[in-house]
């Protein structure tokens, strides 16, 4: 062959090959650049796994959700958690392996690479033990086995291991995805914060947030990252963001009770003292929430909204302070009985009891409507504070005080034949001119204890002063609260007349209720009933 | 008064003389009987496909916002948002892995007919520069998507460059605006990219093509001597040409356009972090042997396709002989460069 013709074929071939196979490569590459999944790198170990769970059909979705994972893109196989050495109280042999496994990575094993985390949970209310520390009373009132997949199952959270660690990661990072967007899911922290005790869910539900996040959640991303002093990315808050997330000013945590100023899950409402020395004080914690409110919220409407929350706390335990009184009063006069085996008590009149209506009331009056009342409060669900909430709690207190009557207490006596309206308030009350909402005009005429006491709002700065001297609440609350009580018929809406506009909505329900006596009050069907003495 | 009077009036130049200049170098440019082929107009390709890549750069620097908040943002905006947006990317994307394709193949077929050797290898020196320019444009302009490919490799790859000896740091400093990728960077790449690279590029093309003027296209032996000139075949084979790239960019773009991927996040490092393909084969090296030898390699390469021209004639007196083995040596880059590439794009 000649020069020519040995050019021409090395030219034909090579920019052949050249051509076809790095268009082939271009094209391959620009495919990927439209992967928003990161790639990721199987080790032979995790592969080994992974291929004998898929063949023989064990837990296969889980080995898919790790795929899926952070994990799986920073190259943290199965062994990194799984790994267990002799003798460890879950140390499993593989049967299809000669691997040592471990059954149940604790946050002893999170902790090598989320030591931070680990910590921040460890001293958090989350790891707290008080479910067994006051489980011995609650315990004979549910049998064993229902509690397992009951209080055992939320309360796993907070499990003691054998390695001594505290804690269930995987309570809100559901393995073995360990997603973040699934553990910011409001539902997630729903799973134990739900129903008739804490309805912490229905409650952020019921609130403004709630609603818009359902409304437009579905297009945000919950899987950020919430590091770096960073503005939180979506409009309105879930649960993770004012509980543990970051902000401008706030590092993100897992300490759940780094921004609680109260204990208002407790029988009665007081100022945190929750691993002080490493938190600081209530107000610290309060000033952390505040930040991370502030985000959204102007400062006065963050204030006013809170302190009316804590008033409401505060208001809370006032009628526990009445319902205390009367069962211990109807526990001493022998009325009602404490439940009693080898000469330990298994209720208490000023916690619980199972068998007597009163100390069911009591019961509820905290550890469910009480709650609900505070939290409602606290959170922005107006139902749970009102009619899931203080109706309740209300009803309890005078179900107690009738129970006493029905059962010859003369002073429950003397309140059951009351016919005075302010009967339902025998206990201190505390208040605030006016709501963080805005200025209300003729909302604030008509409660009874307003229109009848002059010396109503004395009684009250009395009462919201003592608890500031008491330390419940703060120098800066004090004083917003004075500002208002200063301006009181601004607050109040008393120096607003509007009265235009009242009197044509009084009109139309003139109308609506003579129209209801027509239509229906004054109607009476001719045939006659069955039933007839 | 008729246009072409008042333009005279103007610009009184004498129009005979630009005419005839004109027709010299352009009109009736002797292009040698060998062009007819199709295949020997891959110098001509690179060209209209940079024309290409400064028309759809001047649009998409519209609409691109060159720092770290905006970048990714304004990508996805032109991408999702801008009419015909993502095509103008997309050919633009396209543009730049076709032109170093084409510039690939139009050193294959100069090397392999010797068009390098004496009198011109000053002009193959300046091809190579050229080559060398667009990689860099392309590995500046890769950098400015900011996703967390782009945002790695920009990391890694500016990383190499600390490797150099003496000016190394120095040069890392000064490309990277700082010791880190920052927002110092992308404005300074965003610079490089659009406003330094692209003129410096016309210039040496400018250089590359008067010495190729100069010389006459060089005309491998087996075809029929003589020539014809420049307009009107060429420069309709020309406008085929054109026409082709810009189907085959569309084409492209709309089969396999480029996507966003994931934003820059400088506080994850992936896994896996890959360059760009046309940097496959010096990836693929590196990761072969230590840095040090990887980085020297390397730059021994650069220097001996540079000079190859001059080193040449050392291997042999025998001009046939030397044939062979320049045939030899650049058959083991080629494979060398598509194996490594190969082997680089199916491993993890």
């Amino acid at each position: 062959m000649d020069t020519m013709k040995g050019q021409q074929w090395l030219i034909g071939i090579f920019s052949t090959l050249l051509i076809v196979i790095l268009m082939i490569l271009a094209g391959v590459e620009m495919k990927k650049t439209r992967h928003d999944k990161p790639e990721i790198e199987i080790d032979k170990t995790t592969a080994q796994c992974i291929n004998c769970h898929e063949r023989k059909g064990i837990a296969v979705k889980q080995t898919g959700a790790w795929k899926e994972s952070e994990h799986a893109v920073m190259g943290i196989g199965c062994n990194e958690c799984h790994q267990a050495e002799e003798g460890e109280f879950d140390a499993q042999k593989c049967p299809e392996s000669d691997f040592l496994i471990a059954r149940h990575p604790t946050p002893k094993d999170c902790e090598e690479c989320h030591a931070q985390e680990v910590k921040e949970f460890a001293e958090s209310k989350h790891a707290h033990q008080f479910w067994l520390l006051k489980n011995a009373d609650r315990a004979i009132f549910e049998n064993p086995i229902s509690t397992r997949h009951g209080c055992e199952q939320c309360h796993q959270i907070a499990n003691i291991w054998p390695d001594g660690s505290v804690g269930e990661c995987d309570a809100c990072h559901a393995k073995h995805s360990f997603s973040k967007a699934v553990a910011r899911q409001p539902e997630t922290c729903g799973e134990c914060h739900v129903g008739p005790d804490h309805p912490h869910l229905e409650i952020y539900i019921e609130s403004k947030h709630g609603n818009i996040f359902a409304a437009q959640g579905h297009n945000w991303d919950m899987g950020y990252a919430t590091t770096n002093n960073e503005e939180i990315p979506n409009e309105v808050p879930v649960c993770t963001t004012c509980h543990m997330d970051g902000n401008e000013t706030q590092p993100m945590t897992h300490n759940v009770s780094d921004r609680l100023a109260w204990e208002s899950q407790m029988t009665w409402s007081f100022r945190t003292v929750w691993n002080e020395e490493e938190s600081g004080d209530w107000q610290v914690k309060r000033g952390r929430m505040q930040a991370i409110c502030k985000s959204c919220h102007a400062p006065d409407f963050v204030e006013t909204y809170l302190l009316t929350a804590d008033l409401v706390n505060l208001q809370y335990n006032e009628i526990r302070r009445e319902i205390v009184r009367w069962t211990k009063k109807m526990t001493a006069s022998g009325i009602i009985d404490r439940l009693e085996a080898d000469g330990k008590f298994y209720s208490s009149p000023v916690l619980n009891g199972w068998d007597e209506e009163p100390e069911h009331d009591m019961y509820n009056a905290w550890h469910h409507e009480g709650r609900r009342f505070r939290h409602g409060a606290e959170m922005m669900g107006a139902d749970f504070t009102q009619w899931h909430g203080i109706w309740e709690v209300q009803d309890d207190l005078n179900s107690i005080i009738k129970y006493a009557a029905e059962h010859g207490d003369k002073e429950a006596q003397k309140w059951v034949d009351s016919n005075h309206p302010s009967k339902f308030a025998t206990y201190s009350l505390y208040d605030i001119p006016g709501s963080a909402w805005g200025i209300s005009v003729k909302v604030n005429t008509t409660p009874f204890v307003y229109n009848n006491y002059p010396d109503y709002w004395d009684r009250i700065y009395a009462n919201v002063e003592a608890a500031y001297q008491r330390g419940l609440l703060s120098k800066p609350q004090w004083e917003h609260w004075l500002e208002r009580y200063e301006n009181k018929d601004h607050y109040l809406g008393l120096k607003y007349k509007a009265d235009s506009t009242f009197n044509y909505f009084k009109e139309r329900n003139d109308i609506d209720f003579e129209k209801m006596d027509e239509q229906v009050i004054q109607f009476k069907l001719p045939g006659k009933p069955f039933y007839e003495k | 008064m008729r246009v072409k009077d008042w333009l005279k009036e103007r610009f009184p130049i004498d129009y005979a003389k630009f005419i005839e200049i004109n027709e010299n170098i352009f009109i009736k440019e002797p292009i040698p009987n060998h062009l007819k082929k199709w295949y020997y107009c891959t110098g001509a390709t690179p060209l209209i496909l940079f024309a290409i890549q400064v028309v759809t750069g001047i649009l998409l620097t519209f609409y691109f916002i060159p720092s770290p908040e905006m970048a990714y943002e304004s990508v996805r905006h032109i991408t999702e948002e801008v009419t015909l947006g993502f095509w103008i990317r997309g050919v633009h994307r396209w543009g730049s892995n076709l032109m170093i394709i084409t510039l690939l193949l139009h050193i294959v077929r100069v090397f392999f007919t010797g068009a390098y050797r004496k009198p011109r290898e000053i002009n193959w020196m300046v091809g190579v520069v050229l080559f060398f320019l667009t990689l860099a444009l392309s590995f500046t302009g890769y950098s400015l998507t900011y996703n967390q490919l782009s945002y790695w490799a920009t990391t890694v790859g500016t990383n190499m460059i600390n490797e150099v000896p003496v000016i190394g740091h120095w040069l890392l400093v000064f490309l990277r605006g700082g010791e880190e990728v920052t927002a110092n960077t992308l404005t300074r790449f965003f610079t490089i990219h659009v406003g330094f690279l692209p003129p410096l590029i016309v210039l040496v093309m400018a250089v590359h093509i008067i010495i190729l003027r100069i010389h006459g296209v060089s005309e491998p032996e087996g075809y029929e001597k003589g020539h014809y000139p420049f307009y009107p075949l060429h420069f309709y084979k020309i406008i085929i040409v054109f026409l082709f790239v810009l189907c085959l960019l569309s084409t492209l773009t709309i089969l396999l356009p480029p996507g966003l991927g994931e934003a820059a996040n400088p506080a994850v490092t992936p896994s896996h972090i890959k360059p760009e393909w046309y940097f496959f084969p010096t990836y693929r090296f590196l990761k072969l042997v230590p840095l040090n030898v990887g980085i020297g390699g390397t730059a021994l390469f650069i220097i001996g396709m540079m000079f190859w021209p001059f080193i040449e004639p050392f291997l042999s007196r025998d001009i046939s002989k030397r044939t062979k083995i320049s045939f030899i040596v650049a058959s083991l880059v080629i494979i060398l460069t598509l194996g490594f590439s190969i082997w680089e794009t199916v491993v993890l």
